[in-house]
Formats: C-alpha cells, sequence, structure tokens
C-alpha cells in the first residue's frame, strides 16, 4: 500500500474519529487530521505550511465578513422587511413567475462575482424571509438559496472554476457564455419550482399582510434601499468597465453597510456586528482549516494519489469521477476541485475523445461548482442554512433531487458537445 | 445562529499559542526575502537594476538585476528571461548558468535571473512546496530560492474576481492577476506586475534587443511542454533552431496564439521589435500529479505518480522512473539558447550575437548543470 494512502486514510480517520465521536469542530479536527497526516507523511508538525494553507481562504473569509456586516445593516435598518413587503404585494398572483425572478435575484451576485458565498449573502439573505412568508418550509427555502447562489457562481459572466481550468491548459474564457447558460438556467429554474411552487399556488395575500411590516417601508420610503441599490450598482460597474477603479468585493460590501446606516432605522452597529460575527465564526474556522488540509494532503503525496488513482482507472471511470468525486471534491475546495482535478481530466477527455473542448471545460466548471453544496465545507449550505435558522444538514436533504438533475443536465452536456457546439460561437 | 460560549482560560492560552506561532512563522516567512547568491562570471561587464530603465520601480521588490554580458564585439543583443516562475526552477538555473559561466564572442547578452523578483519570497497556498532547493557543483552544495508562480501578495493584495489584461480587455481568473507572463506588454500606471512587465519592456525597447528568451516549464501533463513558443516573426528562426537541436532532443514549435494575452511571446513580439520566443520544460514538481513535494523532486524530476500517469497515457513528455532532471531541463533551455543566438545572423538584419564556448545538450547532461555552476564562496 502507498504510504500515500496511507497518511491519506489516517487524515480522514481521525477528521472522523474527532468531529463524529468526540464531537470536536470541523475546523478543530480537519486541523488535526491534517497534523496527523504530516506526522504519518515524516514531515513532523509542519507550521509553516500549516498557516500557509489557511491562506488560501483569506479573500473568502474577507468577502464573507464583510458580506456579514452588510446583511446586518440591511436587517437592522428595515430595508429587508420593506423589500419582502413590496415584492410579495407585486407579485403574489404570479407565483411562478415570482419563484423564478427570486431565483435570478438570489443567482445574480454569483454571477457578477462568480462566489456562491457572496449570493447567499446578500441576494439570499434578501430573499430569504420573503420565501419564508410565502409559505416554504425553512428547510427548503435555505435548499433553494444553495442551488440558486450555486447556479449564480456557475452562471456567466463569471465563472471562476471555468477561469481556473481554462488558465491551467492555456484556454481563453472565450466561449463559454452559451454552455453555461444552458446548464445553469434550465437547472435553477428546476429547482426553484419543484422546492417551491406547491407551497405558493394559492396565496391569501390578506393572510401575508399580517406578517409583513407595511410601516417601515412608508415611513422610509425609497432610502431604504439605496444601500441594495448601491451594492449591486457597484458591483456591475466593477465588472461592467474594467477602467473603473477595482474597489473589490469587500471593499463595496463595506462601503453598501456605511450607506446602509444612514438610509433606515436607527440601531446599535458595534453591538450587532459583534452578534453577526460571531455566529461566522465557526464557518470562517472551517475555511482555514480545510485550507490546512490541503496544503498537508500535497506536502505528503495524497493529492497525487487522489488524481493519479482516478486516471488509472480508465475513460469510464474519468467520466465517473467528473460527476462524483469531482463534485465531492468541493467538500475541501471547489476551486481546489477545479484547479486539482479539472484540469488533468480535462486533458484526459479532450486527448482521447472527438469532443469540443470548451463545452467539456463548462461542464466540469459546473460540476466543480456544485462542490460548495458538499458537507463539510458546504459554503452554500451552510449560509442558506445559517440564513433561515436550521443547521445545514436539513437544508442539503432537500438539495439531493436538484443536484442529481444538475448532474443528470451535465452528463446530456458532455455527451454531446459537438453538437452544442453551436453555442460556443 | 449559535454563539460561542466563553472560556477565558482557553482563550488565554490560545492567544499566547497564537503570539507565539506568530512570531516563530514571521521569522521564517520573512527568511524568504533573503536571495541566493549568485557569482557573476568572467563574461558579466556590468550589472544594472531593471529600475535604470522603468525608475518607478526603484526600491522596490520588483527592481531586480540585470547583468551584462557585452563581448565586445559590435553585434546584436539578446536577453534571456529566467525567474518569471519562481517554482519553475530549470529556467532560473539556467540564467544563472549563463550569468556565471557564458563568454559571448559577439554582441551583447542580458539576462534577468529574477525577472519577476517578489515571487521568489513566497510560495503558492496549497501547493506546499519547499522554499529552498539544493543543487550539487564541483566543491559544494548551492541553496537556490523555490518561489511562487505569482507576485507576493504583499506587494500586490487583493486579487480581483477576473484578471482583465490591460491592453486586450481579455478575462482571465483573477488568480492570474500577479502572473508577470500575463502582464505584458505591461501598464506604467498599473499594478505591481504590470509595472516590472512595463520595466522589461521598456528595456528591450531601449536596448534594441533582438532576441527575447523567456525560459519556463510546465507540468508533465501539460499539452504545451517541451516546446518553443514563438511569435510569427520569430518562426524562422526557432525553426532554424528546432533542425539543429533535434538531433539530441524531442521538442515541438508552436506558433504563439493570436488570442492569448498577456505573455511574452505574444505581447513582446507585437510591441516591441524583438524576436519572442519561450520555451518550456517538464517539471514533476510543478504538476498535480506529484507525490511528495520537496528539494529532491525539484532536482530529480523523479515522481512514481507521473511514472505512473505516463503509463495510463495521462502525460504528454516521455516519462519513467528515471523522470526528467533539472540537468536535463536546463541542458534543453541552454543548447536552444545556444542556437538562437548561432542562428539569429540568418534571420535578422545580419548582426550577430554568439555565446561563446557553451557546453553542449550532451556535455551537460553528462557533467550535471552543477557543473557549470560557480562553487559556494
Amino acid at each position: 500500500m502507498d504510504i500515500e494512502l496511507i497518511c491519506l486514510l489516517s487524515m480522514l480517520a481521525v477528521f472522523l474519529l474527532a468531529n463524529l465521536l468526540l464531537k470536536l469542530p470541523v475546523s478543530i479536527s480537519m486541523i488535526l487530521g491534517a497534523i496527523v497526516g504530516a506526522l504519518v507523511g515524516g514531515q513532523g508538525i509542519p507550521v509553516r505550511h500549516l498557516f500557509e494553507g489557511t491562506f488560501t481562504y483569506v479573500d473568502t473569509i474577507l468577502i464573507i465578513s464583510t458580506a456579514m456586516l452588510f446583511m446586518t445593516v440591511i436587517q437592522e435598518s428595515g430595508a429587508l422587511e420593506a423589500l419582502n413587503a413590496l415584492i410579495v404585494t407585486k407579485f403574489h398572483k404570479v407565483p411562478a413567475l415570482m419563484l423564478v425572478l427570486l431565483m435570478l435575484v438570489i443567482m445574480f451576485p454569483g454571477m457578477i462575482t462568480g462566489s456562491s458565498t457572496a449570493a447567499v449573502l446578500s441576494a439570499g439573505a434578501l430573499v430569504a424571509p420573503v420565501l419564508l412568508l410565502i409559505g416554504i418550509p425553512k428547510e427548503k427555502a435555505g435548499a433553494i438559496i444553495a442551488i440558486g447562489a450555486i447556479m449564480g457562481m456557475a452562471a456567466p459572466p463569471i465563472n471562476i472554476p471555468a477561469m481556473l481550468i481554462g488558465g491551467g491548459v492555456d484556454m481563453p474564457y472565450i466561449g463559454f457564455d452559451g454552455p453555461l447558460f444552458l446548464l445553469t438556467i434550465p437547472c435553477a429554474v428546476f429547482a426553484v419550482l419543484f422546492l417551491g411552487l406547491r407551497y405558493c399556488r394559492n396565496l391569501d395575500i390578506e393572510k401575508l399582510k399580517e406578517g409583513l411590516d407595511l410601516e417601515v417601508g412608508k415611513k422610509y420610503g425609497f432610502r431604504l434601499y439605496i444601500p441594495i441599490i448601491v451594492l449591486f450598482v457597484l458591483l456591475v460597474v466593477s465588472k461592467a468597465f474594467p477602467k473603473f477603479p477595482q474597489l473589490g468585493t469587500c471593499l463595496i460590501f463595506l462601503i453598501s453597510a456605511v450607506v446602509g446606516l444612514f438610509t433606515g432605522k436607527r440601531f446599535n452597529f458595534w453591538k450587532k456586528s459583534l452578534d453577526a460575527m460571531e455566529t461566522t465564526i465557526p464557518v470562517l474556522a472551517k475555511l482555514m482549516g480545510v485550507g490546512m488540509f490541503i496544503q498537508v494532503l500535497t506536502l505528503v503525496g495524497a493529492r497525487g494519489w487522489i488524481v493519479v488513482s482516478c486516471l488509472g482507472l480508465g475513460m469510464v471511470f474519468v467520466y465517473i469521477a467528473t460527476f462524483t468525486i469531482m463534485p465531492g471534491f468541493g467538500a475541501i475546495s471547489s476551486y481546489g476541485a477545479a484547479s486539482v482535478i479539472g484540469v488533468p481530466f480535462l486533458l484526459v477527455i479532450i486527448q482521447n475523445t472527438v469532443c469540443n473542448d470548451i463545452i467539456v471545460a463548462a461542464v466540469l466548471a459546473f460540476t466543480c461548482c456544485l462542490g460548495d453544496l458538499m458537507p463539510p465545507t458546504a459554503l452554500a449550505g451552510n449560509y442558506a442554512a445559517q440564513i433561515v435558522g436550521l443547521k445545514y444538514n436539513k437544508v442539503l436533504k432537500c438539495c439531493i433531487i436538484p443536484f442529481v438533475v444538475c448532474i443528470a443536465v451535465a452528463v446530456l452536456v458532455i455527451f454531446n458537445t459537438n453538437a452544442l457546439a453551436f453555442l460556443t460561437a | 445562529m449559535r454563539k460561542i460560549p466563553k472560556n477565558y482560560i482557553t482563550a488565554s492560552i490560545l492567544c499566547v499559542f497564537v503570539i507565539a506561532a506568530v512570531i516563530y512563522l514571521g521569522i521564517v516567512f520573512r527568511s524568504a526575502k533573503e536571495a541566493e547568491p549568485i557569482y557573476p562570471g568572467p563574461g558579466v561587464t556590468s550589472v544594472r537594476m531593471l529600475s535604470d530603465w522603468y525608475p518607478e520601480l526603484k526600491g522596490t521588490s520588483g527592481d531586480t538585476e540585470v547583468y551584462i554580458l557585452d563581448s565586445g564585439v559590435k553585434g546584436a543583443s539578446m536577453l534571456v528571461l529566467g525567474g518569471t516562475h519562481p517554482n519553475e526552477p530549470s529556467g532560473f538555473i539556467s540564467a544563472v548558468m549563463l550569468i556565471e559561466y557564458c563568454r559571448p564572442t559577439a554582441g551583447t547578452l542580458y539576462v534577468i535571473p529574477r525577472a519577476n523578483n517578489s515571487a521568489f519570497t513566497c510560495t503558492d497556498p496549497q501547493e506546499a512546496a519547499p522554499m529552498k532547493f539544493y543543487i550539487d557543483t564541483d566543491n559544494g552544495t548551492r541553496w537556490f530560492r523555490f518561489g511562487s508562480r505569482a507576485t507576493n501578495p504583499i506587494d500586490q493584495w487583493p486579487d480581483s474576481e477576473v484578471y482583465v489584461h490591460a491592453s486586450s480587455g481579455q478575462k482571465l481568473s483573477g488568480s492570474e492577476t500577479r502572473n508577470l507572463n500575463r502582464a505584458y506588454p505591461g501598464n506604467e500606471g498599473g499594478t505591481f506586475t504590470e509595472k516590472v512587465a512595463y520595466g522589461i519592456t521598456s528595456l528591450i525597447i531601449a536596448e534594441k534587443i533582438a532576441i527575447t528568451v523567456d525560459l519556463h516549464e510546465a507540468s508533465p501533463e501539460y499539452t504545451t511542454v517541451n516546446a518553443i513558443v514563438a511569435h510569427e516573426d520569430a518562426l524562422d528562426l526557432a525553426a532554424l533552431t528546432l533542425w539543429d537541436v533535434e538531433e539530441d532532443f524531442q521538442i515541438t514549435l508552436e506558433k504563439s496564439p493570436i488570442n492569448l494575452h498577456g505573455l511574452t511571446h505574444r505581447e513582446l513580439g507585437d510591441f516591441t521589435d524583438t524576436m519572442a520566443l519561450l520555451m518550456e520544460t517538464a517539471n514533476a514538481s510543478q504538476g498535480r500529479l506529484h507525490g511528495r513535494i520537496d528539494s529532491d523532486l525539484v532536482v530529480t524530476g523523479k515522481d512514481k505518480f507521473y511514472a505512473r500517469a505516463a503509463k495510463y497515457g495521462a502525460v504528454t513528455v516521455p516519462y519513467d522512473d528515471s523522470g526528467i532532471s533539472i540537468s536535463e531541463r536546463c541542458a534543453r533551455h541552454i543548447a536552444c539558447i545556444t542556437q538562437f543566438a548561432e542562428q539569429y545572423q540568418f534571420v535578422g538584419d545580419g548582426s550577430a550575437i554568439s555565446l561563446g564556448d557553451m557546453p553542449s545538450y550532451k556535455q551537460i547532461l553528462k557533467n550535471g548543470i552543477g557543473h557549470y555552476l560557480s562553487s559556494p564562496k
């Protein structure tokens, strides 16, 4: 047995033991797994590597932290309540259209930033109360947000896993829009209607109004929505006009949050921010644990063992792994899946089959994005669950059927790339 | 949402631990700023800084040494870029070898061993790379810095989600924002990395560099490996070189894609009069398939997983248990650079550049690249 496999098994065993039996947090369990893996691999306790691994997620952690501040502001200022009231009163007569529009709202920040986390924490937080208000159960509302955020992350114009895979084979990020729309829009529409439509076929607007705060909107008027508008305008402008100063997603969230302090109800920003950050620290710690884990996987050679073992099982297995191991690797990192597995898989597929390489890359990127549903990291699932006030495994259970449909669509596309080649024009 | 219970004793212990770790790691990471010594050989006539051509780089980590080997005989000029990606060590070591060994007999050779100097001061998260690697010379072992593909985030951060190439508008993953070989021809008012690229482009224009060779490595599964990539203006030169070196080793010639922007072989050819070429060798420490990574893997290029992957048909170069050593990779680079210089007189403006008595591919393979490096002093 390869020593690399022994390291991998040790890491997984220690992680599971610590998490499931000792009930330690996922983050601590991953750190323990990483340390044991390094010891078994003869690397001692590699403090430098453990620390360096965490840096993979510094940008993500900052985005999550600033997005949490933005969420707090729009919740406490009354903007969220006012927006809920507006959407429900305008669209309650056409629930299917309302759900699809809400899904597009959830997807939008992900489409612009390429991050499911940004989508969940911005638009997801806005839409969640509406979904709950119209009677969709918490776990299904969470699932809609999680799937919507992932579809947004995968949809054009920005799909970072596609860029990472393309970058690994010198493929410019050109021609991806068509294939990515084909993969994401049908899946998103299916997911929201499958999960939500049955609960809002006969909405009683008078009953709904009892649960809505109609006064806050009247009192503050349009200015309540200014922070949300600032957020979306800055996100779009910074992406659509490269010459515009690049503020970065973190600063955009912060600017929007500061604006929101002056546009609605007054509240104790310091206290509410501390509360918000305290609730998000376990997820941030989980990301750091994952960073250490993957760094040690690489250090001891277990990463190479995983990839080469997949390649060694032949083309059929490469396809099977594309739709199982690749999204599964998202449990560690969906971007990591794109870089570590996506690139060699793309090379193997395009070298061994007659196919359209752009569409194959788009499918691989799409399946990588689905990894943001995979526990323990499950970035999209985790935050969607937090937003609806549930543990994330309940939300993830509701994601299973939409997930399977997404995989089925991806399978259909990857085996018909030549027929779909016109989409890359 | 669940709140974390407070425990002051645990928090205090953790704080002490974190402070100790920060101090220790601060020392470790700051040590990466120390550059390995390079010993200029008899051919080096002067050493200047890149900021001499673009003063805004002065005092920054982007400023880097430019070694000039002037033969004293009028002729053409050639620039060799090593260390564009400091995680591709054969390019860097080949550049150091030129500085320490080469004695041109016609024209002038410019060598920038650490093209992205900043990227030598860090390593890439999740790649678990060593900070140093070691090569045996005739009289002792020398250490060299193993760095990152990208500029140190200390010098340029944060990355945008999407990198937009300044002159073409091409969009790439945000992770390419700090990649020097996606930043050409550079941008005077741009990012740190774009300014370094601008400095190199300025040097090429000011010194009328006839040939620019950018030395790289790629993972053995990559499609463009063991290859010369040439701008269309440099295709004849590359073809003549290929003709000559193919007796010793297999190498392919690829034309620079016109829709892939920011790379030396595209932008330097388009924006300057230089003949722009890029070379790739196969580096097992760089790909996604390698096993345990350390200095030995970097130098010997031996990796059991790549050997397995080769049997599965998953790599694009011949690869077996003997690996592809840094001596072999440097030998490829040096053999081609020597021939680029020699063949220029047939495709250029009639002027010549000659690197003098350079070892052949076979000699470097036999003696090892360390034989052509200075011994540690």
